[in-house]
């Protein structure tokens, strides 16, 4: 790997953000609507059950963090389809930059760009409700790592499945990370989902992450456990995930680049 | 002898049942330049993007300087780049911003010293900082070749590389061409539709029809191959008369007004043809014969069933 076509991608992609209104908004307009309606919808339960519960702390954190699970597919997501939208694969791929140093470049973007929305989320959830979510400090640092290890498999297996089919099926960078939210436990434990959907929700690493999460919240507590099988589930999903997209780039250069078009 | 720089060797390429590109062998000499010419779809995209690493062939080898691409990719693409009208960089970033990151894709020495090199020789200034999306066609050709120069190639593969451009623009782009292959022994590999240029620029001319190379020769050694020349003729009266000639004699021709007719005859029955205008008295009032020329190759080999 060289660090410098790895740094190449990378400043194609923040000249592309410092341009873009789209790429500005997904990184802090809608961070601060999640935060207004929610944060407000949970300020108002608080209020109706006689400010006894630490809902707000929940739910807030629960956004926060979903942030760097979000922004770490979706980075990965969108350095492909930036990429098919302006037709620039060819320019990209006839320079000597490899495959996975496109792909590290990424992962970087997701990392700097996921912390930028969570500090700008932490920050606009301290001003408006006065809730702190670096009050656990350290204890969340491990979870925040499994989220962006999640968010990485996610966009991997969203990647692959773009380029095998094209820009036409680019909607799932949006939706399907969705589909992973109501079994994640966000704002809810798993024991609370019907047991179909605790089943499912077993199978995926960000449940572990939230339900850890909570238990730090409550009880101060870390789940070792659940970070162990949290953990484990993720460089499995991870492996799988890297081996997908592998494949179906080989199959992009088998029907040639400008077919994703 | 010049050492071959480009080795193409049995590539094919198929699509399902499809063969795009059929068990096709050449080369490209060093410092040469090589017209690489067929009707749409005849298989050269396929081919150009089978050099540039882009598409992966069925069978063959492809070999920069002695140097498999399959194996030595990241070096070979070091030495090479691509141009054409028909790719786009992204839109909203600048000029020069475009140039910048490409610049990292290399492993170029002095990227800012390079980059003002191109901005000079392009006359790109006045359009660095505008976005690629507020370009014209012609400025945005201008700075796909600016980019093709970027890593200093030694091998360029130029996919109709002034299309678009004005006349004056595509002149100087093409003296730049030549003098930077003269200066630097750049072995550059041409497509164009517009057979006047490829005649200036190529030594050697490959046309490619159904995937399949039928002919790899001189540019003029292929015109010769068409025996027939266009003579046409700006006639006051008797245009009716000489159209039913034409036809007594089997002629093809072409009538574009009441007094411009062209007419196909067989170079060496040219004069024996005007002679004949003279003892049927047909008077004509101008006269040009246009020797076979390789557009006309190109329109007789792209029309020709294999």
């Amino acid at each position: 790997m060289k660090l410098h076509r790895i740094y190449g991608i990378i400043l194609r992609t923040l000249y592309g953000f410092k341009h873009s209104y789209d790429k500005m908004s997904d990184a802090f307009y809608w961070p601060l609507l999640d935060l207004l309606l929610w944060g407000l919808t949970s300020s108002y339960i608080k209020e109706s059950s006689g400010g006894q519960t630490n809902i707000l702390l929940l739910v807030i954190s629960g956004i926060v963090f979903w942030l760097i699970f979000w922004r770490a597919q979706y980075e990965i997501c969108m350095g492909l389809l930036d990429e098919l939208w302006n037709k620039n694969m060819v320019n990209i791929f006839i320079t000597p930059l490899k495959f996975w140093e496109w792909v590290t470049a990424w992962l970087f973007m997701g990392i700097a760009k996921g912390a930028l929305s969570f500090f700008f989320a932490a920050g606009v959830a301290i001003l408006l409700y006065q809730t702190n979510v670096f009050t656990y400090g350290f204890a969340m640092i491990p979870f925040m790592l499994l989220l962006m290890l999640s968010g990485w498999w996610v966009g991997f297996l969203i990647t692959s499945i773009l380029m095998r089919y094209g820009s036409k099926v680019q909607t799932l960078a949006w939706s399907m990370p969705w589909i992973f939210a109501p079994f994640s436990a966000i704002y809810y434990p798993v024991s609370s989902l019907p047991h179909w959907a605790q089943s499912v929700a077993h199978l995926l690493p960000t449940s572990y992450v939230f339900e850890g999460m909570r238990e730090v919240i409550k009880t101060g507590h870390f789940d070792t456990h659940g970070f162990i099988v949290g953990l484990l589930l993720n460089l499995l999903y991870l492996a799988i995930s890297l081996v997908a997209i592998r494949f179906s780039f080989a199959r992009v250069l088998k029907n040639g680049i400008t077919k994703l078009y | 002898m010049k050492k071959p720089v480009i080795e193409v060797d049995n590539l094919t390429k198929k699509f399902g049942s499809f063969t795009a590109v059929n068990d096709i062998t050449f080369d490209v000499k060093e410092g040469e330049i090589l017209g690489f010419l067929g009707p749409n779809g005849a298989g050269k995209t396929t081919t150009i993007q089978m050099l540039l690493g882009l598409l992966t062939p069925t069978s063959g080898s492809i070999r920069y300087s002695g140097k498999d691409l399959q194996t030595h990719r990241e070096e070979i693409l070091e030495t090479i780049n691509f141009s054409s009208t028909y790719t786009n960089l992204p839109w909203y970033l600048t000029v020069k911003e475009n140039l910048t990151y490409l610049s990292y894709l290399y492993d170029i020495p002095d990227r800012k010293k390079r980059i003002a090199e191109l901005v000079e020789i392009f006359r790109l200034e006045p359009i660095l900082k505008k976005s690629i999306g507020q370009l014209s066609a012609g400025q945005m050709t201008r700075v796909n070749i600016a980019k093709a120069f970027l890593n200093s190639p030694k091998v360029l593969l130029l996919d109709e590389p002034t299309a678009s451009l004005d006349p004056d623009v595509a002149s100087y782009i093409r003296e730049f061409i030549l003098r930077e292959r003269q200066r630097f022994n750049i072995s550059i590999l041409f497509t164009s539709h517009n057979m006047a240029e490829v005649e200036e620029l190529c030594e050697r001319i490959i046309f490619i029809n159904h995937g399949k190379i039928i002919a790899n020769d001189k540019p003029e050694n292929l015109a010769k191959t068409i025996e027939f020349s266009h003579i046409e003729l700006i006639l006051e009266k008797d245009l009716s008369r000489l159209e039913d000639f034409c036809h007594q004699e089997k002629l093809s021709f072409q009538t574009f007004s009441k007094k411009h007719i062209k007419i196909d005859v067989k170079e060496k029955n040219i004069a024996e043809f005007l002679r004949s205008l003279t003892e049927k008295n047909i008077i004509y009032d101008e006269i040009s014969i246009d020797k076979p020329s390789l557009e006309d190759y190109f329109m007789h080999m792209s029309q020709k069933k294999l």
